[in-house]
């Protein structure tokens, strides 16, 4: 019997909307407090967190802005290609042109933030109707190819001496100072970590809402048999287009945080290597799974973190080793396998139950 | 051209290299009517199909759909215009459930494709539509399996409501019981006819099965090598002598 109705339809809604998310809730809530908690471990006062004390807390607070920001990233990632079934080579760039807009403005234009926020999100629905200018024509790994042509003429641009005063070519943009005091992470720490983190379960809300979508099945059935979707009538490239645009501006905006957080952009972010850490990040997760992305951006930095600080040189050798032993045992990531084992498991109850008589 | 012709095709061709697979195959359809396509394997009656669908521009030739030309229609817009078309091979989306499959359907005639920020269960009326469409199909009680999951038999009938979704004035149905267990044949025929005479359909069919083509039908095309061989009524096909010989002998023999 229930007790307690919420008199209004607004309150059904708030109600319903809760207990959707009540999990990322509870994470969000046990990253605000995380902090705190790690100051009282370490034997500082919980103010230590809001006096931006140096100690571990802090530490640990940028630790987690990284690892926020490449899973904004990965997220962007996981829409276009684990939601909508889109390779594309090219994601570092979407990224690359957030992060080294957001520096040049700074640092070149003098631009404050709010400005350089709008030009972020701009360039994001431009590059993405770039890429969308050759998706009709390109499909699977020749779309791969060629957003991966796109991005390496960014990355070049990026690096050439011509553009040296702007981007700093091979050696990146530096020094770049953040325009407002309020955004600092070396004085405002515990205010950016919050900021990044409300931001990054935003992102994962809308993204999960966005899914759930008439706008989001479409996009799947896409991915599963992009020809039937057709026959269906849907005329699949908007959908695809649109699932860029969300994607290409989200991971803009991952950049602008990226500059914010270490004022030095590397060109390292504009290449490959780069896609391939969004690959591997929403591989480990669990492709299409959304939350898979969360923790691949988890275990990907932490991983590079802890073994760079305990193996030192031999660090890279060992972080591909576990990849390919996640890869290889863990095949449909970590939040995949959980699910299809959830599955199972549900299953067997169900079945036991069945057989004891105690379902029909 | 007359008012109750639905879909013509004129001089269609189609070339898959040295391979003419469609051969100037002229055909009209009568609104209404149940119209069968027969052939031996290869003949060019899947890719005839395509021609119609959009899913294959022709080389030559043109069609049309209640008067109006339509042989460069993007795929996508013949559902839009009346015109179904159901898959030789299963041709569905193997990891969504039964009933997400046929909701797709009934969402592409809507106008929410692009709600982004609110949940496809808001919108009641596709996952209404869908679920009396199962009812059609004799699916409900399997609306939450995956599609993948499903015996092939339900499969077809999967195929089958997601055609009928749009409800379409034209349904193309490419061998709707291949594959199938020969006593869940004539249920699916049944069904097939139900749709036609109850929904003033007009059904072109491609079917193997010789005593259903025969009871069935009110025009057959016989096509052999990407040709028409013949046209005409049942009766009139089973006196054809050049079919008998060409292709009926065969079967029959
Ligand atoms: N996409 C294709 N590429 C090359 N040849 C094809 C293609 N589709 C069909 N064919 C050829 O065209 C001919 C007709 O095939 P099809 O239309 O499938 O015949 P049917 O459906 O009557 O069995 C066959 O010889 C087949 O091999
Ligand atoms: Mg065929």
């Amino acid at each position: 019997m229930q007790s307690t109705i919420p008199p209004t339809e607004t309150g059904r809604e708030a109600l319903r909307l809760f207990k959707e998310n009540r999990g990322p809730l509870a994470m969000l809530l046990a990253l605000i407090l995380f902090p705190f908690f790690v100051a009282l471990l370490d034997g500082q006062g919980p103010t230590a967190v809001l006096n931006n004390e140096i100690g571990n807390a802090r530490f640990l607070q940028g630790l987690l802005i990284e690892i926020f920001i490449l899973a904004i990233y990965a997220l962007s990632y996981d829409l276009i290609l684990g939601i909508t079934g889109l390779l594309s080579f090219g994601h570092a760039m979407f990224f690359a042109v957030g992060a080294y807009l957001t520096g040049i403005a700074f640092k070149s234009f003098g631009w404050g933030v709010g400005p350089t926020l709008a030009a972020v999100i701009v360039a994001g629905i431009v590059q993405a109707l770039l890429f969308g200018l050759v998706l009709p024509r390109v499909k699977g790994i020749t779309f791969a190819l060629v957003t991966l042509g796109f991005a390496s003429v960014f990355e070049i641009i990026v690096k050439s001496n011509e553009m040296v005063a702007y981007t700093g070519a091979d050696v990146g943009l530096q020094g770049v100072v953040v325009p407002a005091a309020w955004l600092n992470t070396s004085n405002e720490r515990f205010r950016l970590y919050l900021i990044v983190l409300f931001f990054t379960f935003f992102v994962y809300l809308v993204y999960r809402r966005f899914v759930d979508s008439p706008t989001g099945r479409v996009c799947i059935a896409t991915r599963e048999n992009e020809g039937r979707a057709q026959m269906l009538g849907y005329n699949t490239f908007y959908f695809k287009l649109t699932a860029l645009i969300l994607s290409s501006i989200t991971a803009a905006m991952a950049g602008f945080f990226h500059t914010v957080h270490q004022p030095i952009v590397s060109p390292a972010v504009a290449g490959l290597g780069w896609t391939v850490a969004a690959l591997l990040m929403i591989l480990m997760g669990g492709i299409g799974t959304l939350s898979g992305a969360l923790v691949g951006a988890a275990i990907f930095r932490l991983l590079q973190f802890y073994l760079e600080r305990w193996f030192g040189g031999n660090a890279t050798f060992l972080i591909g080793l576990v990849y390919v032993l996640l890869v290889m045992f863990v095949p449909y990531g970590v939040v995949g396998t959980w699910q299809a084992r959830r599955l199972d498991i549900q299953r067997g109850r169900e079945r036991l139950l069945r057989l004891l008589h105690l379902r029909p | 051209m007359a008012d109750d012709i639905i879909l013509e095709t004129r001089n269609l061709r189609r070339e898959f290299g040295a391979l003419v697979a469609v051969n100037n195959v002229s055909v009209r359809v009568k609104a209404g009517s149940f119209h069968s396509i027969i052939g031996p394997n290869g003949a060019g009656k899947t890719t005839f199909f395509n021609l119609l669908s959009g899913t294959l521009k022709p080389t030559a030739g043109q069609v049309f759909f209640k008067g109006k030309e339509i042989t460069h229609l993007p795929v996508h817009r013949a559902v839009h215009l009346g015109i179904g078309r159901s898959f030789q091979i299963t041709n569905l989306f193997p990891n969504l459930t039964v009933m997400e499959n046929i909701r797709l359907a009934c969402q592409a005639m809507g106008r929410d494709n692009f709600r982004l920020f609110r949940s496809h269960r808001a919108f009641r009326q596709y996952e209404e539509r869908a679920w009396e469409i199962m009812g059609k199909v004799g699916l409900q009680d399997k609306a939450l399996m995956l599609a993948r999951a499903l015996p092939h038999g339900d499969q077809r009938k999967l195929e089958l409501g997601m055609i009928l979704a749009p409800d379409p004035q034209l349904l193309l149905l490419d061998e709707p019981t291949a594959g199938m267990a020969s006593e869940q044949v004539p249920e699916l025929i049944a069904l097939i006819r139900e749709i036609q005479t109850s929904g003033k359909k007009t059904i072109i069919l491609v079917e193997h099965n010789m005593n259903v083509v025969m009871r069935v039908s009110d025009t057959i095309t016989v096509m052999h090598y990407g040709e028409v061989l013949a046209e005409g009524t049942p009766a009139e096909i089973s006196a054809n002598e050049t079919v008998q010989k060409a292709y009926l002998g065969a079967l029959y023999e």
